[in-house]
C-alpha cells in the first residue's frame, strides 16, 4: 500500500542558512509519526513544506498520493491540521468556530460529538478567548478533526496542556490511530512521543540525525531511557565541543 | 455556496458584535442626515439653486458608510486576520483564504447599502426629500466609488506589515477624508483655498461624482472623478494582487 506522507529530498534554506537539508520521510497509512528536534531545528518549517504552505528548493512531497500544492482543493478535504499557535477572530464563540469550520468541507464530523471527546460540551457557548490554554488547544485539535480526515498533523499538539488533559488527549489520538487515522506531529514531550509514535525522525540543523522507531533510537545510544535518547542525538554535537 | 453562506453569516454576526460599523456605518449617517435636515430644511442649496441643501449633501453623506467600510474596517480585518494566521489556516483546507477576503467585502457593502436605504428613509419621511436626478444612475456610481474605496483599503491591509502599521494607514486615509471630503462638513461651505487641497482626496472626486447624479448635473461635471475611480480601482486591485501578504 502507498505511504500516506511521502517525503523525498526536501531540501530548503533561508538566504545562506540551511533550514532543511535532504529530508525524506516516509509514513505509512494508520501509523503515528513524531517529528523531533529543537527549536529552531527546522520542524515547523519541515511540516509547512509538507503541506504546500512554503514552497520547498527541492524534493516532491505527496500526501494520500497527492501533491499539496497542486490538489491543495482535493487533499485537504481529507487532511487536517493544527498549527502551533493558532488563533482565531476576536469575539468568536466555540459554535461558531466549529461551524465556520465544518462549513469548508464536503464530509465532515459531527463537531459536537468530537467537542464531547475533548471534554469541551459545556464550552459550546462560549467565547474561545475566554478557554484555558489548555482548552484552546484541545479545541484546535477537534478543528483539526473536523474534515473526519485521513491524515492528520498536529505542530506542538500538548503544548500548554497539563499533565491529566495530555493523558486525554493522547487517549482520543490512540482511538483514532486505531480507526486508521495517520498522524503526524511535532512535541517537546519525550513521554508523549513514546506513548504515542510508531515511527520518529530527529532534526538537527535542518538534518536528519535519526529516523526510525523509538527502540532502535534506544537500541543505538548509549542510553536507556528515551529522553536521554533524545538528547544524545539532538545535542551530540554540543556534547562534543564541551570535551 | 454553502462555505460563502455559513461564512457569512458568522462573520456578519462578528462584525455585530464589534459594534464600531454599527455606529460608524449606520447610526452616525443617519445622524448626520437628520441634523442637516433640521438645521437646513428645504432651503435652496444656495441663492437661486435648483435644489435644496440637502439634495446636495445627500450624495456626500451617503459616503460615510463606504469610507468607514473600505478606509477602516477593511485594512484592519485583512490585517488581523494574517495577523492571527486566519488567511493561513484557510492555505490547509479545500477553500482558498481569498474566499474569507470576498465575505468581507460582502459585510461592508452590506453596511454600505444598509446605510443608503437608512438615510434615504429618513430624509424621504421627514424632510420631503426626492433625488432629482435618476436613482439607478445614483446606484451605479455609488457602487464605483464604494468598490474604488474598498480596493484601497483591500490594498492597505493586503501590504501593512501589521496590525498596528494598517491602523495607521487607515487613520491617516480615514479621517481626513471623512472630514475634508465633504462627506461630513458639506464641501460647498469650506473655504476655496481649502476647497481645492480636499480635491486632492479621491473620496471628494467621489462625492462629486455621486452629486452630480444625485443632481442631474451635466455630464462633463462627472467625467473626470469616474475616470478617477476606475483609475483607483484598476491600480489598488493590481498592487494587491501583485504584493498581498498572505501571512
Amino acid at each position: 500500500m502507498d505511504a500516506a506522507i511521502k517525503v523525498e529530498n526536501l531540501k530548503k534554506s533561508y538566504g545562506n542558512i540551511t533550514v532543511l537539508n535532504d529530508v525524506n520521510i516516509s509514513v505509512k497509512r494508520g501509523e503515528v509519526f513524531g517529528l523531533l528536534g529543537a527549536n529552531g531545528a527546522g520542524k515547523s518549517t519541515a511540516i509547512e513544506c509538507i503541506l504546500g504552505t512554503r514552497k520547498p528548493d527541492k524534493g516532491r512531497v505527496r500526501i494520500l498520493g497527492m501533491d499539496p500544492a497542486e490538489d491543495r482543493k482535493k487533499l485537504f478535504e481529507n487532511v487536517g491540521v493544527q498549527f502551533q499557535e493558532s488563533s482565531c477572530q476576536d469575539n468568536i464563540l466555540v459554535s461558531e468556530l466549529c461551524e465556520e469550520t465544518q462549513c469548508l468541507y464536503k464530509d465532515t464530523a459531527d463537531y459536537k460529538a468530537l467537542l464531547g471527546q475533548f471534554g469541551l460540551s459545556e464550552k459550546i457557548k462560549s467565547p474561545v478567548s475566554a478557554l484555558s490554554g489548555g482548552q484552546k488547544q484541545r479545541l484546535f485539535i477537534v478543528l483539526s478533526l473536523i474534515p473526519n480526515p485521513k491524515v492528520v498533523f498536529l505542530d506542538e499538539l500538548t503544548t500548554g496542556l497539563d499533565t491529566k488533559a495530555r493523558r486525554d488527549v493522547w487517549k482520543c489520538l490512540s482511538q483514532l490511530k486505531e480507526k486508521g487515522l495517520t498522524i503526524f506531529l511535532t512535541s517537546h514531550f519525550m513521554d508523549e512521543v513514546e506513548a504515542l509514535c510508531d515511527k520518529i525522525m530527529i532534526l538537527k540543523k535542518g538534518n536528519a540525525v535519526f529516523s526510525g522507531t523509538i527502540k532502535e533510537a534506544v537500541e543505538n545510544s548509549p542510553y536507556k531511557n528515551f529522553e536521554d535518547v533524545y538528547l544524545w542525538y539532538a545535542e551530540e554535537e554540543t556534547a562534543d565541543e564541551n570535551i | 455556496m454553502k462555505t460563502f453562506k455559513t461564512m457569512l453569516k458568522t462573520e456578519l454576526k462578528l462584525s455585530f458584535r464589534g459594534m464600531d460599523m454599527f455606529i460608524f456605518a449606520i447610526c452616525i449617517p443617519v445622524a448626520v442626515i437628520v441634523l442637516l435636515g433640521i438645521i437646513y430644511g428645504n432651503k435652496p442649496a444656495f441663492e437661486g439653486a435648483e435644489y435644496t441643501f440637502l439634495q446636495q449633501s445627500f450624495g456626500a453623506v451617503s459616503t460615510i458608510a463606504i469610507g468607514a467600510g473600505g478606509l477602516m474596517g477593511l485594512p484592519l480585518v485583512v490585517s488581523d486576520y494574517r495577523n492571527r494566521k486566519i488567511l493561513k489556516r484557510f492555505k490547509v483546507t479545500p477553500v482558498r483564504p481569498v474566499v474569507i477576503l470576498l465575505v468581507e467585502v460582502t459585510i461592508y457593502s452590506i453596511y454600505a447599502l444598509a446605510s443608503l436605504a437608512l438615510i434615504y428613509i429618513t430624509a424621504f419621511c421627514f424632510f420631503d426629500f426626492r433625488m432629482v436626478g435618476s436613482f439607478a444612475e445614483f446606484l451605479l456610481s455609488f457602487l464605483l466609488v464604494m468598490l474604488s474605496m474598498f480596493s484601497i483599503g483591500m490594498m492597505v491591509g493586503g501590504i501593512a506589515p501589521n496590525i498596528k502599521m494598517a491602523g495607521t494607514i487607515a487613520s491617516i486615509l480615514y479621517f481626513p477624508m471623512l472630514i475634508f471630503s465633504g462627506a461630513t462638513l458639506p464641501y460647498e461651505i469650506m473655504p476655496a483655498v481649502l476647497q481645492r487641497v480636499a480635491d486632492i482626496l479621491p473620496l471628494t472626486q467621489g462625492i462629486k461624482l455621486l452629486k452630480g447624479t444625485s443632481l442631474d448635473l451635466p455630464l462633463d461635471n462627472i467625467f473626470f472623478p469616474v475616470v478617477l475611480m476606475v483609475i483607483i480601482i484598476i491600480v489598488c486591485t493590481g498592487i494587491s494582487l501583485k504584493f498581498f501578504r498572505w501571512e
